[in-house]
C-alpha cells in the first residue's frame, strides 16, 4: 500500500515534470519572437530597441538551458516572475485569486454531488420508472447547454427579470459575508448544473452495474435487508466509478471555471489568465497553467489514492 | 461518459450500421442533417446581408421581413444567427474529424506495434489530458492569436488524446481476437491488418466519440468566442453573439435568448445522436443488467392451502410454473415442477443450461429475476420453529426474513458471489449480525469456527482476508460456511463445483458429503448438469428438460435404469474416467446434437423430440406425461415407456 503510494506520487512528480518542460518549450518551439509578437500585438511595428529591451527583461537573451533551469527553479520556490504588463509579482496575484476560484468549484461540486448522486442512485433502483425518466431528461437538457449560456440566462431570469441576485461581481468575505454569498450563489449553481449531467450519468450507470453483481444475490440470499444490500453491496461497490469521474471533474472545472468567472465577474484566477491572455503576458499564461495543471495531477493523485482505499484490488 | 465496447463478434455489433439505417437513428440523423445544412442552405434563399445594419431600426422586434427582429446593430437575427452557425459548425467538424484522424492513427499504431510505440502514443494523450481543456486552448490562444485557424488547431490538439485512448484500448482488444491474429499470421501486411480488420472493428466506438466530439467542440468554440478568443469579428459566431448582446440584456432579452436556443438545440441533436449510436452499437447497455432488487414485487395468487409438511420434508414443491411477462404475452419457464427435499437428504436437479433449474432454486428464495414471476403453484418450506412456510404468498420482509435462516444458498461462481471490497469475514458473519444482533466479537468468533468446520486452515487469518486473495476452492468453502452460519434447514447449493478446478471439485463434494452424514445437517437441493458429481452425493434425482421435469426418482435407481432418452444420453455423455471430469466443465454435451429449445419456441408436444434418437409420430403431437414406469417412486415423460422399453 504505502510502496504503491510512494511510487504513484513518483509519477505524478515525473508528470508535473514533463508537464513545466512543455509548457517552457512551448514558447521555444513557436515560429517567432515571443518579445516581438508582444510587442506587435499592441497594433504599432516595434523597434528593434524595444524588442532588445524586452527580450533582456524576459530573459530571453540568455543561453536556452539558464532559461530553462530557472523557470524550473522559479516554479519549484513558486516563484514566477513577474507580470509582463504591470510588474506585479505573477506568484502574489495567483495566491490571492487562486482561493475565489477554488471556493467557487468547491461550492458548485458540493451543489452538484449531493443532488446527483442520490438522485441518479434512484434513477438506477427504480430503472425506468419516473425518476429516472425525469433524471435522464433533465440531464439531456443541462449537457446541451454550455456552461456560459447556463449562466448569462441566469443573470437574465434572476438577476434582470425577478431581482433576485446580483448580476455578478465579489465581495470580500471577512467584510461582507452575505454579499459574499448571494454574489457566490449564481455562478455556483451555474457549475453545478452543468457538472450534474456528468455525474447523474454516471452514478446512475454505476449503480445499474453494481446492481447485477452475484454477490448482490449472495447479500439478499443471506437474508440481509433491502435497505443493507443496497447500502453495502451496491452503493458502496458503485462509488469507485463515481468518485473517478467527480476528480476528473474537478480537474476539468480548474480551467471551464474561466467562462463561469467572466459571466458573473468573479474574480478568480481564470479572469486572471483571460486578461493575460488577451494582453499576451506570456511568463503569467504560463505560471497560471502550470499551478493549474499541478493541482491536476494533484487530484488526479488523489482519486487513485483514494480507489486503492475503495478497492482492496486495486494495486496501482 | 464512457465508452463500453460492444461484442466482440466481428460480423454483428461493429459493423457500419449503414447502408440500412437503424430506425432508432432515423430522426436524430434527420434533425442533425437539418442542423448541419440549414445554416448554409437557407441564407442565401432568405438574400438577406447579416451585416447590413439599420441604426434607425436597432432592436426592431419581429417582423415579416425580419421573422427574429433586428440586434443592437439593427441587423437581421435570423440571418447571423444562421451564418453564425456555419463558422461553429465548420470549425466544429473540422476539428472532429482532425482530431479524429489523428488521434485513431496513434491509437492504431500503438496498439498494433505496442513497445515503444505504444508507449509514446498513451504518453502523448496522458500529457495532453493533464492540462485542463479550456486552459490548453488558451495557452495555443496566447501564442497564436485568436482566429479560426487557431480554433481549428485548438481544438483539435484538445480532443486527440481521447480517441487515441480509446482506439489504443480497443484495438489492443480486438488484436487478441481469432481473426486479427489469423490474418498476421497468413502474412497480412500491418497496413491491410490495421485498416482493413482492426478499423472497421472498432468504428462503433469511434463513431461514438466523433459525435461527441463534435458536440463538445461546438460548445468549447462558443466558449471562446464567448471570451472574445475564438471567431474573431466581424465573423459572427454564436458565442461572440452572446457576448455582444450581454450589455443590451435588459433592453432586449431576445437578442440574447435566440442564440443561447441556437447553439443548445444544436447540442441536444449531437448528443441525442450520440446516445443513440451508442444504444445501437452497445446495446447491452440499455438492459442494463438485470437487478433482481426489484422494490415492488407482484403478490403472488394468494389461498395458501392448508397443507402442511411431512415431519421428514424441509422442502416441497408443487405444480410449480414460473413465467415471464416481458412483453405482454406471458411465456412459461417452468411448468408443471414437483419437487421433495427431505431433512439430512440430497434431492438433485439435473439438466442443461436454460432447463429452469436454477430457476427453481430463486423462486424457492423468492428470488427471481425482475419480470419473472411465480405464476402457480407451491413452495412449502420448514421454518426454523418447525413451521410450514408458503414461501410463494410471502414478500418483502418476510422473504427477507426466511432467507439464509430457513434457506440457505451458495453459488456457482465463488469469485463474483463474494464482494471484493469486504473482508471475507465481515460478509461472513454480516447477516447474523442484524438476524440475531450478537455482538461483533461474538460473531467473529463464531464465524471462525465456521471457517474452521468448513475445512478452512489458519481461519483467522483467513476470516480477515479480502476475497481476492483466497483461492476459488477457500472461497467456496467460504461460502459454504456462510450458508450454514444461520443453521438453515434446507442448503440450495446452485452448481456449486462447476466453477472450480477438478481436484477442487472432489475437495467440495467431499465436504458436502460430509455434511450431509453429520448430526442436524440440513436438507440439500443440489443442482447440477453433472451427473458425476450428482451420483456421489444424491439420494433422489429430478431431471429438467425445457422448464419441465422429465425424469424423477431414487438416484439409484434413476442413475440405474434411466428411461427417459434424455436421462440417458446425459449419463452417456458423462466422462468415464475422473481425470475426465474437467471436460465436462462446460454446459455443452458433446453426445447430444442440438441445444434446448428457447422458452418461447418451446414446441407443441415433447420438447426433447427433435435431439431424440427415438423420436416417433406422437412425440410432436401430444406432450408426455410424467407417469410411473417399473415401481411408483420411479417416474418419467416419454411416449416410449409405456409399453417397451427404449
Amino acid at each position: 500500500m504505502l510502496h504503491s503510494a510512494i511510487s504513484r506520487l513518483a509519477s505524478a512528480l515525473s508528470m508535473l515534470f514533463v508537464v513545466a518542460t512543455l509548457v517552457f518549450a512551448i514558447q521555444v518551439v513557436i515560429p517567432g519572437d515571443p518579445a516581438e509578437l508582444l510587442l506587435s500585438s499592441a497594433g504599432s511595428t516595434p523597434t528593434p530597441e524595444n524588442i532588445a529591451a524586452l527580450r533582456v527583461e524576459m530573459g530571453l537573451d540568455r543561453p536556452l538551458l539558464q532559461q530553462y533551469v530557472e523557470f524550473l527553479w522559479g516554479a519549484v520556490r513558486l516563484d514566477f516572475g513577474n507580470s509582463l504588463i504591470d510588474n506585479s509579482s505573477i506568484g502574489q496575484t495567483i495566491a490571492t485569486r487562486l482561493p475565489r476560484t477554488l471556493e467557487l468549484i468547491a461550492v458548485a461540486m458540493s451543489i452538484a454531488v449531493a443532488v446527483a448522486v442520490p438522485f441518479g442512485t434512484h434513477a438506477a433502483l427504480r430503472a425506468g420508472g419516473r425518476l429516472d425518466t425525469a433524471g435522464s431528461g433533465v440531464s439531456a437538457l443541462f449537457a446541451a447547454v454550455p456552461v456560459f449560456v447556463i449562466g448569462t440566462l441566469l443573470i437574465l431570469l434572476f438577476a434582470q427579470t425577478l431581482k433576485l441576485t446580483p448580476a455578478g461581481g465579489y465581495a470580500d468575505f471577512g467584510s461582507a459575508p452575505i454579499q459574499h454569498l448571494s454574489n457566490l450563489v449564481l455562478p455556483a449553481i451555474t457549475v453545478a448544473m452543468s457538472i450534474f449531467p456528468i455525474i447523474f450519468r454516471m452514478t446512475r450507470s454505476s449503480v445499474l452495474d453494481s446492481l447485477s453483481n452475484e454477490w448482490v444475490r449472495t447479500a439478499l440470499a443471506k437474508g440481509l435487508p433491502r435497505r443493507a444490500v443496497v447500502r453495502r453491496h451496491v452503493l458502496r461497490n458503485a462509488l469507485g466509478p463515481v468518485v473517478t469521474v467527480i476528480g476528473l471533474q474537478l480537474g476539468i472545472l480548474l480551467g471551464s471555471t474561466v467562462l463561469v468567472e467572466f459571466v458573473f465577474n468573479w474574480p478568480g484566477l481564470s479572469g486572471y489568465l483571460v486578461t493575460a491572455v488577451e494582453q499576451r503576458d506570456y511568463p503569467t499564461v504560463r505560471a497560471i497553467i502550470l499551478v493549474v495543471a499541478a493541482i491536476f495531477i494533484f487530484i488526479n493523485l488523489l482519486i487513485e489514492l483514494l480507489q486503492m482505499k475503495l478497492d482492496p484490488r486495486v494495486q496501482l | 461518459m464512457t465508452i463500453t465496447s460492444a461484442s466482440a463478434n466481428p460480423s454483428s455489433a461493429f459493423r457500419f450500421p449503414l447502408p440500412r439505417i437503424h430506425p432508432r437513428l432515423r430522426l436524430p440523423l434527420a434533425i442533425v442533417a437539418i442542423v448541419l445544412v440549414a445554416p448554409f442552405a437557407v441564407p442565401p434563399l432568405l438574400g438577406i446581408d447579416p451585416n447590413a445594419m439599420s441604426v434607425l431600426e436597432r432592436f426592431a422586434g419581429p417582423s415579416l421581413a425580419h421573422p427574429l427582429g433586428l440586434d443592437e446593430f439593427g441587423r437581421d437575427r435570423l440571418a447571423r444567427v444562421l451564418i453564425g452557425a456555419q463558422a461553429s459548425l465548420r470549425v466544429a467538424v473540422i476539428s472532429a474529424l482532425i482530431s479524429c484522424t489523428i488521434g485513431s492513427l496513434i491509437g492504431l499504431f500503438g496498439a498494433y506495434f505496442r513497445g515503444l510505440a505504444g508507449f509514446l502514443s498513451t504518453k502523448t494523450a496522458d500529457v495532453v489530458l493533464c492540462f485542463p481543456p479550456i486552459l490548453l486552448a488558451l495557452l495555443v490562444v496566447t501564442l497564436m492569436g485568436p482566429g479560426t485557424t487557431t480554433l481549428i488547431w485548438v481544438l483539435s490538439i484538445i480532443y486527440f488524446p481521447a480517441f487515441a485512448r480509446i482506439v489504443y484500448l480497443e484495438a489492443s482488444r480486438v488484436s487478441q481476437l481469432d481473426y486479427v491474429v489469423a490474418a498476421k499470421a497468413l502474412g497480412a501486411r500491418p497496413r491491410r491488418v490495421m485498416f482493413r480488420t482492426m478499423l472497421p472493428n472498432i468504428s462503433g466506438p469511434i463513431i461514438v466519440q466523433l459525435s461527441l466530439t463534435a458536440a463538445a467542440a461546438i460548445v468549447t468554440e462558443s466558449g471562446l468566442s464567448y471570451l472574445g478568443l475564438g471567431v474573431v469579428p466581424p465573423d459572427p459566431s454564436w458565442g461572440q453573439m452572446i457576448r455582444g448582446a450581454r450589455a443590451y440584456m435588459e433592453r432586449d432579452p431576445l437578442g440574447i435568448i435566440i442564440p443561447c436556443v441556437a447553439i443548445s438545440l444544436t447540442i441536444y441533436s449531437v448528443n441525442l445522436l450520440t446516445d443513440r449510436l451508442r444504444d445501437v452499437l452497445d446495446p447491452k447497455g440499455l438492459s442494463g443488467g438485470i437487478p433482481i432488487l426489484s422494490p415492488r414485487r407482484p403478490k403472488v395468487q394468494a389461498a395458501p392451502q392448508s397443507a402442511t409438511l411431512e415431519a421428514d420434508t424441509v422442502l416441497r414443491i408443487d405444480h410449480l410454473d414460473v413465467a415471464t411477462n416481458t412483453n405482454g404475452t406471458p411465456i412459461k419457464l417452468i411448468e408443471d415442477v414437483n419437487l421433495r427435499v427431505r431433512r439430512g437428504r440430497c434431492t438433485a436437479l439435473v439438466g442443461e443450461s436454460g432447463s429452469g433449474k436454477s430457476l427453481t432454486a430463486s423462486s424457492v428464495m423468492g428470488l427471481l429475476p425482475r419480470g419473472v414471476n411465480v405464476t402457480a403453484g407451491d413452495i412449502m418450506l420448514r421454518s426454523h420453529n418447525g413451521e410450514t412456510i408458503q414461501v410463494t404468498t410471502l414478500s418483502g420482509e418476510d422473504l427477507e426474513a426466511i432467507r439464509g435462516r430457513d434457506a440457505a444458498m451458495i453459488f456457482q461462481e465463488p469469485m463474483t458471489a463474494l464482494n471484493p471490497v469486504y473482508r471475507v469475514g465481515d460478509q461472513l458473519i454480516e447477516a447474523a449480525k442484524i438476524h440475531r444482533s450478537v455482538s461483533s466479537a461474538q460473531a467473529r468468533e463464531e464465524g471462525i469456527e465456521f471457517l474452521k468446520r468448513v475445512g478452512v486452515n489458519d481461519p483467522v487469518r483467513r476470516f480477515d482476508s479480502f476475497p481476492h486473495m483466497l483461492s476459488g476452492g477457500l472461497r467456496q468453502r467460504v461460502m459454504i460456511a456462510m450458508a450454514l452460519s444461520m443453521q438453515p434447514g434446507l442448503l440450495l447449493a446452485d452448481e456449486p463445483t462447476t466453477a472450480l478446478d477438478v481436484t477442487v471439485q472432489a475437495e467440495i463434494i467431499d465436504l458436502l458429503i460430509a455434511l450431509k452424514n453429520s448430526a442436524g445437517a440440513p436438507g440439500i437441493l443440489f443442482i447440477s448438469h453433472d451427473l458425476g458429481v450428482v451420483a456421489q452425493l444424491a439420494d433422489e434425482i429430478a431431471v429438467m428438460y425445457a422448464g419441465r421435469v422429465v425424469e424423477q426418482g431414487p438416484a439409484a435407481t434413476v442413475l440405474g435404469n434411466a428411461r427417459h432418452p434424455y436421462t440417458r444420453a446425459l449419463l452417456q455423455s458423462m466422462p468415464a474416467a475422473h481425470e475426465e471430469l474437467h471436460a465436462s466443465r462446460s454446459d455443452t454435451l458433446p453426445s447430444i446434437g442440438g441445444t434446448p429449445p428457447l422458452p418461447h419456441e418451446r414446441p407443441a408436444g415433447c420438447a426433447f423430440r427433435d435431439r431424440c434418437p427415438h423420436a416417433v409420430s406422437v412425440c410432436a403431437e401430444v406432450r408426455p406425461d410424467l407417469t410411473s414406469v417399473d415401481g411408483p417412486d420411479h417416474l418419467a415423460a416419454c411416449h416410449l415407456t409405456r409399453g417397451s422399453a427404449v
